[in-house]
């Protein structure tokens, strides 16, 4: 029972986390533009989440590891991914003002030469404020979730076996689960539910699976 | 041995001069010009000397992006260009104009030619694309004219300036991005429009399909009339939205269009296309939901055919 659930939590947080991703740019692209900046910047910032998630969930395993643990930091995740539509809007604004901001004729004229003296007006450079509502936007939920494999890790590691293989089985399915969230929110979940419901959706998933965990836990005899 | 390698070269070589006869390279029929990777887009530019046409391409197996009589730049040469211009008879006397789209400038080059009184601002995504049409479209600057090199929707999101004509070609080789489409930025358009304002925008499909129809429903939505001018076979229609109280008939709409054309050569009969191709949507029952930020499937509805769209009259 608990290797069922466990192994279902890191399935669903790999799917939810490029779930997450790929709500994020249409989040995005609205205010930033369809960019290339915006790919690079929302992923580097998915990455680095997975990355610090991953230094942090394998030192909180080495105490006193606990099935419910998994399903408070997973319950987490739910909570801010059901909380971003509440402020996304004024994250974007923030990172790159829309009322009272300087006007495009303010941005640095071009002019750019000679040729017809065409009047060039350049935009401004807008790489740090996309990475800015990256950060702001995700980087906390990609932290939790990227906490959830080696934590899993260490609940199953007498369930495991192999360590090598057990930790590569758990890797694996992680990146399945993170291909099926790609996959369907791509493909079916955006056309069917829009963006806001996408995030809700995902928050209520982690939610749910957090709770069947602490159940599962309480239902658990003690040693 | 020797006769091996000797052969493996000849192969290779072989394989290597296949390969670069393929990928659109010059011909007899077309001559590359231009053909390089900008941020956003593969840029080509591609003269057909046999037409004595130049034309834009965002990469060429994705349909003209513009296209260029050698011999007379500043002419419309697409159809859907010309459609566009039917915008000038739809206003009463337009003073300025916003260009969300440069291309191959075709429309600003008309404009600054036969209306040389208008100010013009265009707004472009690619600082190349402004590039290669000074380069190779003869697209030139004049005191009235200005680009902003940026997003449609930023640009518009921070400018204060309204317009008579607001006229939308934002093409991403062959689809408009999504945040483009939606009510949110139709309705961004409509706030920069002075009363008596007009918006034309183009969309390029291969087929009729449920986009089409989600955007006209988007713009009945946000415009108190709404026409459509299909351009005949190109595949695009062009969706004008007008902030006026009445519609305007056909009739209306075509003699304004022959004064417009009274005494000149613009280079094609603007009065009888929009008698040939009028279509007034105001109150035209269109089965589709509005397209929001929030949720706009356009990939999906682009591929999906119309569940039933009654054409009165359509394009052929």
């Amino acid at each position: 029972m608990i290797r069922a659930v466990v192994l279902a939590a890191v399935f669903l947080s790999g799917a939810a986390l490029m779930s997450l991703e790929m709500a994020g740019f249409r989040l995005v692209q609205p205010e930033f533009g369809s960019d290339i900046i915006v790919w690079g910047s929302l992923i580097s910032v998915f990455l680095g989440g997975l990355a610090i998630g991953a230094i942090l969930g394998g030192r909180l395993a080495d105490r006193r590891p606990a099935l419910w643990k998994l399903g408070a930091i997973l319950a987490l995740g739910g909570v801010v991914a059901l909380s971003i539509p509440l402020y996304s809007d004024a994250v974007l604004d923030y990172m790159f003002p829309g009322e009272g901001a300087p006007l495009p004729e303010e941005w640095g004229a071009g002019g750019t030469g000679a040729v017809g003296q065409l009047v060039v007006y350049m935009p401004p450079d807008l790489r740090w404020p996309t990475l800015g509502v990256g950060l702001l936007l995700f980087l906390v939920p990609s932290v939790l979730l990227g906490m959830v494999t080696p934590y899993a890790a260490k609940l199953l590691i007498h369930a495991l076996g192999h360590l090598g293989a057990g930790v590569g089985k758990i890797s694996g399915l992680s990146t399945v689960g993170a291909i099926v969230g790609t996959l369907g929110t791509t493909f079916y979940l955006i056309t069917w539910m829009g963006t806001r419901w996408l995030l809700a959706v995902n928050g209520l998933v982690l939610v749910g699976l957090g709770l069947a965990l602490a159940l599962v836990h309480l239902a658990t005899p003690r040693e | 041995m020797r006769v091996r390698v000797v052969a493996g070269i000849a192969a290779l070589a072989a394989w290597v001069t296949i390969l670069a006869a393929v990928p659109g390279a010059s011909s007899e029929d077309s001559i590359i010009r231009y053909d390089r990777e900008s941020r956003y887009y593969r840029i080509q530019v591609v003269d057909y000397p046999a037409q004595g046409r130049r034309c834009l391409h965002f990469s060429k197996s994705r349909g003209i992006q513009s296209s260029m009589i050698l011999a007379d730049p500043a002419r419309l040469d697409l159809k859907y260009s010309q459609a566009m211009a039917a915008a000038l008879a739809l206003h009463r006397e337009p003073r300025n104009v916003l260009v969300v789209g440069l291309g191959g400038a075709s429309i600003p080059k008309f404009l600054q030619k036969y209306y040389p009184e208008l100010e013009l601002d265009i707004v472009e995504l690619d600082p190349d694309v402004v590039r290669v049409c000074q380069d190779y479209f003869e697209f030139r600057g004049n005191a009235k004219t200005r680009v902003f090199v940026m997003d449609g929707r930023m640009y518009l999101k921070r400018a204060e300036k309204q317009y008579d004509l607001i006229l939308l070609d934002a093409y991403a080789a062959d689809h408009v991005p999504f945040h483009l489409t939606t009510v949110e930025f139709v309705q961004l358009v409509k706030s920069h429009l002075k009363p008596g304002g007009v918006v034309a925008s183009n969309l390029w499909e291969k087929a009729i399909n449920r986009f089409y129809l989600a955007e006209l429903k988007t713009f009945q939505a946000t415009f108190p009339q709404v026409y459509l001018l299909p351009a005949a076979q190109s595949g695009n229609i062009i969706v004008f939205g007008a902030m006026a109280d009445e519609p305007v008939t056909p009739k209306e709409w075509v003699l304004r269009a022959e004064a417009i054309v009274r005494g000149r050569d613009i280079g094609f009969d603007l009065a009888d296309l929009i008698g040939r191709e009028y279509q007034c949507l105001t109150d035209r029952k269109i089965d589709e939901a509005v397209l929001t930020d929030d949720k706009a499937p356009v990939n999906t509805l682009r591929h999906e055919h119309p569940k039933h769209f009654e054409e009165e009259g359509a394009s052929p």
